[in-house]
């Protein structure tokens, strides 16, 4: 049994606790929050102690595996902090907010001597999989047209640091990197991506192009403050298929309840799913067995730091209205 | 009841056959005549309708009675037809692109206008009820300002040979597809598009024989700032329900419309087919159109989508080749 603890008792930390509960081969130990309202919260309906520092929480119960929930600009100093006490690290995506940052702490991780995992958790959505697995039978090498989407409510209602782009890099770093990750690690390296992106208070919308070697062509969308429910959406075609699919078409049980008036404070929207093991589950038991057995993960740090690089590279096209070209190790030309 | 004699020139765009069809359903139109250079694919038809027939479009023209032409042949006549039609006094529907230069396309305007006729653009995704519609709560204030467009006409390989032959259709998918939705943007914002940024390629001929643009994104961005992205390409393939798609997302300050225009459809799945499909039952958009036409003759109002339109719109798919060639974003030449 793998020792594992949860920095940061949000929404995500919430669900990485969770998962690790039900999991055979994981024990949760303990959680910590600096809100001591969160950590008590969890850690009462974990049934394992919750602390107010990481630092003592670390020092204390000495996990063998952290995974580090904070707001995005805390994931760098969270994982060194991680790392200097010995721990194998899975991080929620985005790794970091910029890529020297993500770089930097790939390199701590390796120095400690402990694995980095991120959580690219949209690899383990077995429509995702499934996806990649269909563009690679029908000749996806030969190049074709890729649409996604990923749209919902302003997360900044119920969680203000998300607002700031500063602290949560933004609808491109924060939400279209699931689909960014996704579009590399199924069409490879992109030459180029032309963007726009557009930001208020109450919205962040944004809209990508990323240009593959073979012609391919990604159009992604993410948008934060959509008026209805959280949402996501893809088609590929290319000459011999076509392949389209989201939510909520995807979705198998409906359970509609008549709504109660007033909104809450709480955490932001993450896709529910009816499977045995959902995919935020498939991920933190991937990464267990790849720290277990010493195996590459499906989707690697190195993986991470790239998705940040294709990150700012939008937002870098978004800002100044020009294509930006990607050099072979995604970074800006 | 004043009734309308409209003429067909040409047949090489299949849509002649619905536009005909469509004209015969309306008690104001005669069709006074059917011009067409291959008789194997019109005289039989003209004859059985009791249509006369012409090999040469110019006999067409030649008839007073005539009040109004439609267009129907490949692009690259487009220009050469309705200055004829101009100087003969009739009125003009010509099928889109409007032009392959904005050069011929002004001419084909200024033409018209000297000679006193109406040109009207075939955008007949105006007249799909969902777009109006759309228009509407746009026009009502429901969603604020706009941001930014998302729209996509995809569509499958078409039919005619001319389609894939570049010194008769003047370009591919890039240009066949981005000017209907391209036309609903500039027809939203009310801005002329300032720059356009596209890609262009040739990926869904599962032979590889295809030389012509079948696959693309156009990017555009309106003079008040406002963003729009397309994808035009020929990318159904034969499994696929149905022929393609009209979709137009509306990103607002203050909401999001979202138009998928042939989403009113019922699953058909049959044996023989060995497949699904979907079945049709909204408005019919082409019918749509030709009575605005037919109308705004016979009132004598402007015609509600102009040659102006067209032009707007068949301008950003012409410099979305020259950005393609150019490998960056160029601006629009006003
Ligand atoms: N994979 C996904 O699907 C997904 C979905 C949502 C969010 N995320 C990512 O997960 C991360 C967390 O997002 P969230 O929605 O859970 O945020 P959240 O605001 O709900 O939770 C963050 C928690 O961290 C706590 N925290 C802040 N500083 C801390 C510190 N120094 N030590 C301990 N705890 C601290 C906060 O009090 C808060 O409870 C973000 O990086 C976000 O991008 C991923």
């Amino acid at each position: 049994m793998i020792k594992t603890a949860v920095i940061g008792c949000g929404g995500m930390g919430n669900i990485h606790a969770d998962r690790y509960m039900s999991m055979p081969e994981a024990q949760l130990i303990a959680v910590c929050d600096i809100n001591g309202e969160a950590a008590e919260r969890l850690g009462l309906l974990a049934g394992v102690k919750y602390y107010l520092s990481a630092q003592e929480m670390l020092e204390r119960e000495k996990p063998e595996v952290v995974s580090i929930a904070v707001p995005t600009y805390l994931h760098v100093p969270m994982v060194r902090l991680a790392a200097d006490y010995g721990a194998h690290v899975i991080c929620e995506k985005p790794l970091a907010l910029t890529s020297a940052e993500a770089e930097e702490a790939v390199r701590y991780c390796n120095g400690k001597g402990v694995r980095l995992f991120v959580g690219h958790v949209v690899r383990f959505f077995p429509a995702y999989s499934q996806l990649a697995e269909g563009i690679r039978q029908h000749g996806g090498g030969r190049g074709g047209i890729y649409h996604a989407k990923r749209a919902g409510s302003h997360p900044g209602q119920v969680q203000e640091w998300f607002r700031d782009p500063a602290l949560s890099g933004g609808v491109i770093v924060d939400l279209m990197i699931h689909d960014i990750d996704y579009i590399r690690g199924t069409f490879g390296e992109a030459e180029e991506v032309y963007a726009f992106e557009h930001r208020t208070e109450t919205m962040n919308y944004a809209s990508a192009t990323f240009r593959f070697g073979n012609g391919t062509l990604a159009q992604l969308e993410a948008f934060w403050g959509y008026p209805g429910a959280f949402h996501t959406a893809f088609e590929y075609a290319g000459a011999d298929v076509i392949i389209s699919g989201g939510t909520p078409d995807g979705e198998s049980v409906h359970v509609r309840r008549a709504a109660a008036s007033g909104s809450a404070p709480g955490f932001v929207e993450t896709p529910a799913s009816v499977l045995l093991k959902d995919p935020y589950y498939e991920e933190l038991e991937h990464f267990l067995r790849c720290i277990a057995s010493g195996a590459e993960p499906k989707v690697t740090a190195e993986d991470a730091v790239q998705a940040v690089r294709w990150a700012e590279a939008a937002v870098s096209s978004g800002a100044t209205g020009l294509p930006v070209k990607l050099d072979a190790k995604g970074g800006i030309l | 009841m004043r009734r309308l004699n409209v003429g067909m020139l040409s047949f090489a765009h299949a849509h002649a056959y619905d536009y005909l069809a469509c004209l015969q359903q309306m008690p104001e139109v005669t069709v006074g005549g059917i011009a067409d250079p291959v008789p194997e694919r019109t005289e039989e038809l003209a004859m059985r309708h009791a249509i006369p027939y012409y090999s040469d479009y110019r006999e067409l023209l030649a008839d007073a009675s005539i009040d109004a032409v439609i267009i129907c042949s490949e692009n690259v006549h487009h220009a050469e037809h309705t200055l004829a039609a101009s100087e003969a006094g009739k009125h003009v529907l010509c099928e889109k692109p409007l032009g392959l230069s904005a050069g011929e396309m002004e001419r084909m305007i200024a033409g018209c206008e000297a000679k006193g006729v109406q040109l009207m653009t075939a955008f007949p995704c105006r007249f799909l009820t969902p777009v109006v519609r759309a228009k509407e709560a746009f026009d009502r204030g429901e969603i604020g300002e706009i941001i930014a467009f998302k729209g996509t006409n995809r569509g499958s390989f078409p039919g005619p040979a001319w389609f894939a032959e570049p010194s008769l259709s003047g370009g591919g998918a890039v240009l066949d597809h981005t000017v209907h939705v391209m036309d609903l943007m500039n027809w939203f914002t009310g801005s002329p598009v300032e720059q356009v940024y596209a890609y262009a390629g040739t990926l869904f001929d599962p032979e590889h024989k295809r030389t012509i643009d079948d696959s693309g994104m156009v990017h555009v961005t309106f003079a008040n700032g406002v963003f729009g992205v397309l994808d035009p390409s020929w990318s159904r393939n034969p499994g696929f329900p149905t022929w393609g798609d009209v979709t137009l997302q509306i990103i607002g300050t203050e909401g999001v419309i979202s138009i998928d225009a042939f989403n009113q459809k019922n699953n058909v799945y049959g044996r023989a087919s060995g497949k699904g499909s979907w079945s049709f039952w909204g408005d019919d958009m082409n019918g749509l159109m030709l009575q605005a036409f037919v109308q705004a003759l016979l009132e004598g109002t402007p015609v509600p989508v102009t040659g102006l339109d067209g032009l707007r719109s068949a301008e950003v798919a012409l410099n979305a080749y020259r950005s393609v060639q150019e490998g960056q974003p160029v601006k629009l030449h006003r």
